[in-house]
């Protein structure tokens, strides 16, 4: 019964789009058609607005309908206007195979981004969460939150300026290490050997886990007692102990070097991609450069310097740019092995500090003015970044 | 048809006279150079192979261990007394069935809508020139740039305000468009490849251009969609963060949430976790292996033309 009822509820919210589609595409047809009809104002101001009080007034959204009502008819009379004498039915089919994308995407990518600066001016947290859920008011509070962020920890110790450095060290030593273990792991694999195929699935079988499980599992092996990697240690210091004597032996990975943990974690999780792209990259390249390199005796490093790398960093600088901004972002890995309850915050970067700040202590306002300061960082990066990539572009 | 004859069919021509000796040890030394070289790049491999590979195997060990010795400091492969308890305690006592069919409607319903709308949205940007297009496709890319953990925050407010928390129309409304912009951007560089001529002879021959499309233009792009479907299916299906605090009764749990209920700080039900990992596991490995390839492209090519 469960079940028929979950597929019932499902089947119910996909018809429910689909009807809401064909209103907006019959909204957008009657604009779109009979712009240039005598009876295209009155027809339209006296029709939609209507329909949509009715709709606000059914679905519950208003007490009133009047005030919405009157709200609509403003912004039809504009749009009316505009469809009239701007856009005069030109392209009617793109913008209407347009329209449902789009206007999914500002409901659910564009409005929360801007709620998202609403909010951050505000102040919504656990206290005043039932006020706002029963009226919508919010107090206001300027920017205080913004002050708060720079001057309070997000958590409860750690402070900004402790998470932005480190977020800068993680991202670094991530993509450098998985860039540089892709490359090798491409270079080992672009020779022409047996079994060729096989390696190249085996290897990307990280990339191809569910992140949830492949997390889980990797933190599992870095258990104090029963982890693959304390296991050995145990056994090389009973094996050999004169290992002991230099400090080698089981370490608390989880509580005392989180950080590290996550690291190792995150380098195996990325290197496959990096290495896939590259590969591809090799693979592109004629080998006669290669023959003539070796014609004129270059030794191998000279090949790697002076072919190889010039010629795969259209692929390569991509897959940075990417793989850099998947890293700074990477909430996953550090909230899998350090969320519970009782975890340590020790290992968090800016967006996982965002997310705990949010959700584990429900300071919604702050943690939303502290999402827009990480925007901006993130932002004002990556036009410096394509700037000086259009320079570098510029000069060769 | 005829096939022509290969050139390269051609015997061997012997050589006149024999090689000296000098040449005949220097080629035996380099095939031995050659050999030591490749016997060193698959001993690498191997052992990088090895690291990959090792902690899935472990999970496949764990979960087929005796349940008395779930906990143990034993590193081989296939236990002793090796059986399929914990996947059968993992059915019957936990919900796990239950949390793989949330999932999967959840899913397919957002893989539904999201496909749905990209393969029109392509379609436009991909055969149309309009005021706005360049700028819709810059809007495209840049929704990228904005962080994923950011809007987690006003989509949670957004569906309690709602009262959809802890339904599976919060969640399909919460990912339904997270993959759109990278599903267009595939769908768009695919119908490019589909040459005109063929829209405009069924033009010629009475349909529209609506028509068109969906005679002609959706059949030929079977693969390019089944590639946008699987895109937006792995990403719902592996989401974690979301549903974390959308979801909040163990029987409306994602399978993402279940597995992490079952491996706690303290308490770890090790042979049902490893047990639930690999039914998950499994199937995706081989949907990923077979489609990697296109997924990579369409990665690479987005980026670039960006």
């Amino acid at each position: 019964m469960d079940i028929l009822y979950s597929i019932y509820e499902v089947l119910w919210f996909v018809l429910i789009v689909l009807t809401g589609i064909a209103l907006i595409e019959g909204y957008f047809y009657y604009h779109f058609k009979f712009h240039d009809k005598r009876w295209f104002y009155p027809v339209a101001l006296a029709a939609f607005p209507l329909a949509a009080a009715a709709l606000v007034r059914a679905v519950g959204l208003a007490e009133d309908p009047v005030r919405p009502f009157l709200w609509f008819l403003g912004s039809e009379a504009l749009i009316t206007v505009f469809f009239r004498n701007v856009v005069k039915g030109k392209n009617t089919l793109a913008y209407m195979l347009l329209a449902p994308a789009f206007i999914g995407l500002a409901l659910l990518l564009v409005y929360p981004f801007i709620f998202e600066i609403y909010l951050s001016f505000h102040d919504l947290k656990l206290t005043t969460i039932m006020a706002w859920k029963a009226t919508g008011h919010l107090p206001f509070v300027g920017l205080r939150q913004y002050v708060d962020v720079f001057t309070t920890s997000p958590l409860s110790e750690v402070t900004f300026w402790a998470l932005l450095g480190r977020t800068l060290w993680w991202t670094f030593i991530n993509v450098f290490f998985h860039v540089a273990g892709g490359f090798a792991l491409a270079l080992l694999l672009n020779n022409n050997i047996r079994f060729k195929g096989f390696y190249r699935t085996l290897l990307v079988i990280p990339w191809a886990m569910p992140q949830v499980v492949a997390v889980l599992a990797m933190r599992g092996e870095f258990h104090s007692q029963y982890g693959f990697i304390n296991i050995m240690l145990v056994r090389l210091t009973t094996a050999f102990p004169w290992l002991a004597t230099l400090g080698i032996g089981p370490v608390q990975w989880l509580s005392n070097y989180p950080l590290t943990t996550c690291t190792i974690i995150n380098i195996w999780l990325g290197i496959p991609f990096m290495m896939v792209v590259i590969l591809g990259g090799l693979q592109s390249i004629s080998s006669s450069y290669y023959d003539a390199a070796d014609i004129d005796g270059a030794s191998y490093f000279q090949k790697l310097r002076y072919i190889t790398i010039p010629l795969i960093r259209p692929v390569l600088m991509p897959a940075i740019t990417l793989g850099t901004v998947w890293t700074f972002n990477n909430i996953n890995v550090i909230y899998l092995v350090t969320g519970q309850s009782g975890g340590t915050e020790r290992a968090d970067i800016l967006v996982s500090a965002l997310y705990k700040a949010a959700f584990t202590y429900n300071r919604y306002s702050y943690s939303a003015a502290f999402a827009i300061v990480i925007f901006a960082i993130l932002f004002f990066v990556s036009v410096f970044y394509l700037k000086s990539f259009d320079a570098a572009k510029e000069e060769r | 048809m005829k096939k022509p004859r290969s050139e390269s069919s051609s015997p061997a021509i012997p050589l006149p006279i024999p090689l000296p000796a000098v040449i005949n040890k220097e080629a035996a030394a380099f095939r031995r150079k050659k050999t030591i070289k490749y016997l060193l790049i698959h001993l690498a491999i191997i052992a990088f192979a090895v690291v990959c590979v090792y902690p899935l195997l472990r999970i496949l060990s764990i979960s087929i261990r005796p349940g008395d010795k779930l906990i143990s400091t034993d590193l081989s492969l296939i236990p002793d007394g090796a059986s399929f308890a914990a996947y059968v305690r993992l059915i019957k006592e936990t919900l796990f069935l239950r949390w793989l069919w949330n999932s999967l409607l959840i899913t397919v319903a957002t893989s539904f809508i999201g496909v749905s709308l990209a393969s029109t949205a392509a379609y436009a940007f991909s055969r149309f020139k309009f005021g706005g297009k360049k700028g819709g496709l810059i809007l495209l890319l840049s929704t990228q740039m904005i962080p994923a953990g950011m809007l987690i925050l006003p989509l949670f407010l957004m569906i309690m305000k709602l009262g959809l928390m802890n339904t599976y129309l919060g969640m399909i409304i919460a990912y339904s468009v997270s993959s759109l912009p990278f599903s267009i951007w595939i769908l768009k560089g695919y119908y490019d490849t589909i040459p005109r001529s063929l829209e405009e002879a069924a033009l010629v021959d009475g349909t529209s251009q609506l028509g068109a499309f969906y005679r002609i233009i959706l059949p030929l792009s079977t693969p390019a969609l089944s590639i946008a479907f699987l895109f937006n299916f792995t990403t719902a299906w592996n989401e974690y963060l979301v549903a974390r605090v959308v979801l909040f009764s163990s029987k409306q749990y994602t399978w993402t949430l279940g597995l992490f209920e079952l491996q706690g700080q303290y308490i770890t039900q090790w042979g049902m976790f490893a047990a639930g990992s690999m039914l998950v596991t499994v199937p995706v490995l081989m949907v990923f292996l077979y489609s990697s390839k296109w997924l990579i492209s369409g990665l690479t090519l987005g980026s670039v033309k960006g």
